[in-house]
């Protein structure tokens, strides 16, 4: 018995006065009350605590616990509070944070006031044989500020279990309930107003099979506008990168449900808003091509041939500066008159009441109906495109093919609520293996291009030496070299992918038409 | 881990009140500690107002295993243990010889220890038979009090003839004086002479003061109780000589303990 044990104390308890009485023979010594924040952190999209972990700082210490769970996992020393994993020394900690939060930033969700009194009982040779602390939580340091939570610690001596064995019987005897449950993360949060996993990127909506299409259309935008509207108020704030990420993501899925969720809308206003939304998305693309550079550094300084690796930092600076005037680009446009136009106008649409006989053709048809409709066709699509690949081992189509993965995948993930969630589950884990493949060979391509593109500018401004333009050569030369490797997995990949066990999966439940009540 | 003997062939020379302080500050750095009482005499058990028993006693330290984990005790100190002392420890040397191999015996019965700890200090009884043989066996340091008298270094001349006659690496015996008298002259003379002719000596001296002695009023390191006092920094001078020596072959870091968690 080492594991501290906390207690649940019984109504208007007189603590100190209890202690006193209940811990004959042994004496009790008070020491020095102490104050101390807990503070709280996680991602913005609650990336720890979706894995059911608490990251908290108590004292001069950081730690990472299971939520529900006594016992640290780890915890590291602190002296100031890391944001990103990067800025983590090597420890326990940073390893199982970094294949959690990845490349967003911690943030600090809230802090609450820990009051501890402890109490040391005393044997007849002034030995200390049991620890006991009575501990506060308050919502802040003020004195007022509501308790969140009381109890008392029981903290066994290592080499005296028989006295914490005797002192634990008699609290309980007294009432005092052994508390297995953790709720001061849930309680510190409220007392932040803050609600875990009240933000991700992730669609999870409820659709109702048999609601309209155009409907069931606007319900996926309503999210996804949601999505857009809260990261750009954190883009501005440049806390990390994956705010301009998730609004990217959440822009190209509102043009995609523009374009495939065919026919819900007049025509004219599908039209205006895929441009509107085009516009949106290109406000961003330069800064999140050199944020991917950014974020590969390391990477890519290691890709270097090693008689050039000082050299490439030049292409580094570079890329920074040029960050920094597309962050200001980004910021601009997000304040810019047409935006402002183009959210208004948008909301303002998808908040209108749906039309009695509307013009467009597929707005009335079921939403299930049109959802497996168009996601068979697409997967179709995406078969056929790559079917062309295996044969002409074509670079453009590899694009042309991650376009309509991409399609099939968003819609797929639109409507995933209307189907066996296991299903399709599997599905979108099969599709996901190939976007990998492609995702990879594309990104490769474009940094190959960008690269270049930057060798270019470098080339007009003055005063660089041919040193930088060999690091970047050998840069390209290398990734070059990565997409011949991803390359070479695709047809596999590919195959896999449309093997006949998961064909039969996408026909099953996208293309035979079954009445509702079969769902 | 690594494992330091506060070791003399000569009693009432500090080794005791060292074992104590030295340990009390290596567990307030971090390093989780633990100090071994092998002292029959149980001094420093006493000092940490621990009760002086073994669980079975000598025999069952010889034996290792469980029992001894079982008689560890957690001092008032964060990440300080004691193995306490017990009476029956007077007969340590004999219960060794009793056995195989009886020079390597103290080195299993601490081995299970090593994942747990950072730091073993033995506070060693005044010995130089067999007893002393598993010591300097198990330490990766050991560090001699010495009083700075002609007597006293003509016995630490004894110790290291008896180190280098069995083989022992007299590398790592480190010296630090003890109990020292500023007024004496003698004193002073030798700690100046003592490092051209003598090998592995801390600058560091522990005076002689009544604080130190007070410890048996007060059961509790000095650096406790009196940290601004002129012995609470002598024995941290020390503790930063000894720490570079534990710490320039150990890569790792202090382990913190678990404390509460809410």
């Amino acid at each position: 018995m080492v594991e501290p044990i906390q207690f649940d104390l019984p109504g208007d308890v007189d603590i100190e006065q209890f202690i006193h009485e209940s811990s004959d023979p042994y004496g009790v010594k008070k020491e020095r009350v102490k104050t101390e924040p807990i503070r709280i952190y996680d991602t913005f999209d609650w990336r720890l605590f979706n894995k059911s972990l608490v990251l908290y700082s108590c004292g001069d210490r950081l730690h990472l616990r299971k939520r529900s769970e006594r016992g640290n996992l780890c915890s590291v020393p602190l002296t100031s509070m890391p944001v990103f994993i990067w800025e983590f020394p090597s420890s326990k900690l940073k390893e199982q944070l970094a294949a959690v939060i990845g490349v967003r930033a911690l943030l600090q969700l809230a802090e609450i006031q820990t009051r501890s009194i402890p109490y040391r009982l005393l044997d007849p040779e002034g030995k200390t044989v049991v620890r006991l602390i009575y501990e506060e939580i308050r919502s802040s340091a003020h004195k007022k500020a509501p308790a969140l939570a009381s109890h008392l610690w029981l903290q066994p001596v290592r080499g005296y279990s028989k006295p914490s064995q005797k002192i634990a019987r008699r609290f309980e005897q007294a009432g005092f309930t052994v508390n297995t449950e953790d709720d001061i993360y849930f309680k510190g949060l409220k007392a932040a107003e803050k609600t875990p996993g009240s933000y991700s990127s992730k669609i999870a909506l409820q659709l109702d099979p048999a609601m309209r299409a155009d409907e069931a259309a606007k319900v996926i935008l309503r999210f996804l506008l949601r999505v857009i509207q809260v990261n750009a108020v954190h883009i501005e704030k440049d806390i990390d990168t994956e705010f301009i990420h998730d609004f990217r993501v959440a822009v190209r899925r509102t043009r995609a449900a523009l374009g495939q969720i065919r026919s819900v809308f007049p025509a004219e206003a599908t039209e205006r808003f895929k441009k509107d939304f085009a516009f949106v998305g290109q406000v961003t693309n330069e800064l999140r091509d050199l944020d991917v550079c950014l974020l590969k550094e390391e990477a890519y300084r290691a890709k270097v041939a090693p008689v050039l690796r000082k050299d490439v930092e030049t292409l580094f600076d570079y890329l920074r500066k040029k960050r920094s005037e597309a962050f200001q680009e980004v910021i601009r446009g997000l304040k810019s008159k047409r935006y402002a136009t183009v959210l208004q106008d948008w909301e303002t649409f998808l908040n209108a009441p749906p039309q009695d006989s509307p013009a467009a053709a597929n707005a009335e048809v079921a939403a299930i109906t049109l959802a497996r409709k168009r996601i068979f066709k697409k997967y179709k699509s995406v078969v056929k495109t790559g079917n062309s690949i295996s044969e002409s081992a074509d670079d453009r189509m590899l694009h042309v093919l991650r376009i309509h993965c991409k399609k099939l995948r968003y819609l797929m993930e639109f409507f995933a609520s209307l189907f066996h969630p296991e299903t399709m589950d599997t599905l979108i884990d099969h599709l996901k293996r190939l976007q990998d493949n492609l995702g990879d060979f594309n990104d490769l391509r474009v940094q190959e291009e960008y690269l270049l593109n930057v060798a270019k500018q470098l080339s007009a401004s003055r005063g660089q030496t041919e040193r930088i333009f060999l690091a970047i050569g050998s840069l390209v030369g290398a990734l070059a070299g990565d997409r011949k490797i991803v390359k070479t997995a695709f047809a596999q990949t590919f195959a896999d992918f449309s093997a006949p066990a998961n064909r039969e999966l996408f026909e099953n439940l996208f293309a035979k038409q079954r009445p509702l009540s079969d769902l | 881990m690594k494992t330091l003997a506060i070791y003399s062939n000569k009693g009432g020379v500090g080794k005791t009140a060292a074992a104590v302080n030295l340990s009390y500050l290596a567990a307030r750095t971090g390093m989780k500690t633990l100090l071994c009482d092998l002292d029959p005499q149980g001094s420093a058990t006493y000092y940490f107002r621990v009760k002086p028993k073994l669980k079975s006693g000598a025999k069952g330290l010889i034996k290792g295993g469980k029992r001894v984990f079982k008689s560890v005790k957690r001092t008032d100190y964060e990440n300080l243990d004691l193995l306490p002392a017990d009476f029956s420890l007077r007969n340590l040397d004999i219960r060794f010889h009793q056995l195989k191999r009886p020079q390597k015996r103290l080195r299993k019965v601490l081995a299970p220890f090593k994942d747990e700890y950072d730091l073993i200090l033995l506070d060693c009884p005044v010995t130089i038979s067999i007893l002393a043989e598993n010591i300097f066996n198990v330490a990766d340091f050991t560090l001699v009090p010495l009083i700075p008298t002609t007597l006293s270094l003509r016995t630490h001349q004894q110790l290291l003839s008896f180190c280098k006659k069995k083989n022992f690496d007299v590398g790592r015996i480190y010296v630090f004086f003890s109990m020292v008298d500023r007024h004496k002259k003698m004193h002073r003379e030798l700690i100046a002479t003592a490092p051209k002719t003598l090998k592995g000596v801390l600058e560091s001296a522990i005076p002689y003061l009544a604080l130190v002695e007070k410890m048996g009023l007060h059961r509790e390191p000095v650096v406790r109780f009196s940290p601004g006092s002129e012995a609470s920094r002598s024995y941290q001078n020390l503790w930063d000589k000894v720490q570079q020596i534990v710490r320039s072959t150990d890569g790792s870091d202090a382990t913190v303990p678990p404390g509460i968690q809410w």
